[in-house]
């Protein structure tokens, strides 16, 4: 499977990567990641789900570069234009004192574009994420949805070869994250991007995704790389069909024993 | 909710709250400042203060024609003033990038952090007389006192303020790659700025106190000098109108700093 996918165009590999953290108070040392691999071919929507603390979004952040790795490695195919790679965090990432057009053009202007250019280059992301006319409003002005597109946009903005989003969606309400997924998969489709999505849930994952890795409890490893054949493009309807609650099952199956056996190694049950 | 509602365009803009809430400021503010000089008022009339230590509003009043119709009081309020002006502006301008400094580098913070806390809270006015035995009975003396007792707080507000940048900010930075000096520019000055200007409110009260302490020591002009003088001479009235000018300083400061605080917090819900 591995050497089929090497022969197709990569974005990113990784091998054997581990983590270890050292907790600054008990001066404990505990694994987060051990012998991670993936592999990520060029178009594809890659999600991780997992249990919380297994180290999904350590792995994201090895990607972008914010943490090191004690042992492994990432190769990210080098973007003909653009970042290799760009974060869409957690809710409110967004800067305050900066008004949405200055926020989805500031990647722009890390990498050395004068503010004017960057303002210019920024315009048509927040047209696509459907933001046409908050350029100037200040992120506290816009709901948390809002906050979320404007996120998407700013990482779009640097034409990031691979885009990493580390559970956009997880402050937002049911209906509101359901919106954002359609919203996600319509800019995936226009932007003709490589993603590798973060999230702990199961219908999220499987809606989005061409493939979903599960990962096992603490220290992270990959219990499955499942392939997801639904058509597409996708409508949320697609939700309530009979294969997609199959891929749910499935995946909620593998977490569940997983869950188990944490919860047998701290002694409870 | 205020974010909810303004996205949809309805609700009144910034622009809107900030011409509206003044009004009701002021208003409010004027009665009780009104309210406290009628019972002050009535209080000696009826005589439960003694007019001689007391004073009352009135008095107080007449005295103010007085030496603002004779212009005797102008040279004591500019020489104050300038007094305060320098050192409290010398302590911005000096306080200011140290605070930053110290904030952002950690060796400079490890340097300065104990000394630092240590002078902050040594009430700087024990320093006085040998301020005045090194420096002279001159405009000199008063300005190093109003800027050691005003940038320490400015420093200290500064630094603080580096130090609470928010973690996660500075990660988006650096995810986007952003140098070293954009995330100076971009992340820490912004979230920065609150705290400075705090620093800066706190530091302007305290430059005025030391403007007071050290006309009360020595000076023959200036507002702690009119109060000190006066209150030997028993006329409690002119001791009053310079405490009373004081007050009315201390009102224009605080409302320049709000000034400048929305200039800068544009990007802030309003809270109240």
């Amino acid at each position: 499977m591995a050497v089929e996918m090497a022969a197709k165009d990569l974005i990113m590999s990784a091998k054997g990567i581990r983590v270890e953290y050292h907790d600054r108070t008990t001066k404990e040392a505990f694994l987060a990641l051990e012998s991670f691999d993936l592999d990520v071919v060029e178009g594809e929507f890659v999600t991780i789900v997992g249990p919380s603390g297994c180290g999904k979004s350590t792995f994201l952040k090895v990607v972008n570069g914010l943490l090191r790795a004690s042992a492994g490695e990432i190769k990210l195919k080098a973007a003909a234009k653009g970042r290799d790679d760009a974060m869409v965090f957690q809710e409110s990432a967004l800067f305050p004192w900066y008004s949405v057009l200055d926020n989805v053009a500031y990647g722009l202007v890390c990498a050395g574009m004068s503010k004017k250019d960057a303002r210019e280059r920024a315009k048509p992301m927040i047209r696509l994420v459907g933001l046409e006319g908050f350029g100037d409003k200040y992120p506290y002005q816009l709901s948390g949805g809002m906050q979320q597109r404007a996120n998407l946009a700013r990482a779009l903005t640097v034409d990031p070869g691979l885009l990493l989003m580390d559970e956009p969606f997880a402050a937002l309400d049911a209906q509101t994250r359901e919106i954002m997924q359609s919203e996600l998969l319509r800019i995936w489709d226009q932007a003709k991007k490589t993603v590798l999505f973060i999230t702990h849930q199961i219908d999220e994952a499987v809606y989005l995704s061409d493939r979903v890795i599960v990962m096992s409890a603490r220290p992270g490893r990959i219990l499955a790389d499942i392939r997801i054949d639904l058509p597409r493009p996708r409508d949320l309807h697609v939700k309530r069909t009979p294969p997609f609650v199959a891929y749910e099952e499935q995946i909620w199956e593998l977490i569940a024993s997983q869950m188990k056996t944490s919860a047998s190694q701290f002694g409870g049950g | 909710m205020t974010a909810n509602a303004s996205v949809a365009g309805k609700a009144p803009s910034p622009r809107r709250w900030a011409f509206k809430r003044p009004s009701e400021r002021a208003l409010y503010g004027a009665m009780g400042f009104i309210g406290v000089l009628v019972l002050w008022e009535i209080a000696t009339d009826v005589g439960i203060f003694k007019k001689s230590l007391m004073s009352a509003p009135s008095l107080i009043v007449k005295a103010a024609m007085t030496d603002f119709g004779s212009g005797a009081i102008w040279p004591h309020i500019t020489t104050s003033l300038s007094e305060w002006a320098i050192g409290f502006a010398i302590g911005a301008v000096v306080g200011i990038p140290l605070g930053l400094i110290i904030g952002w580098f950690r060796r400079f913070d490890y340097f300065a952090s104990v000394m630092l806390s240590a002078i902050y809270a040594t009430p700087k006015v024990a320093l006085a007389p040998m301020i005045i035995l090194v420096a002279g009975i001159g405009i000199e003396a008063k300005v190093i006192l109003v800027l050691l007792l005003s940038i320490f707080a400015i420093i200290v507000s500064t630094v603080s303020g580096v130090h609470s940048v928010d973690r996660r900010h500075q990660q988006i930075a650096q995810s986007f790659g952003a140098s070293k000096r954009l995330l100076f520019t971009s992340v820490v000055l912004p979230s920065t700025i609150p705290f400075i200007l705090s620093g800066l409110r706190i530091g302007a009260g305290r430059a005025l106190v030391g403007v007071v302490v050290a006309e009360f020591l020595v000076a023959n002009q200036g507002i702690g000098w009119y109060i000190s003088f006066n209150g030997t001479m028993l006329n409690s009235a002119r001791v009053y109108l310079g405490i009373l000018m004081l007050g009315l300083f201390g009102i224009v400061l605080g409302e320049m700093i709000r000034v400048v605080e929305r200039r800068f917090d544009s990007w802030r819900p309003e809270i109240h």
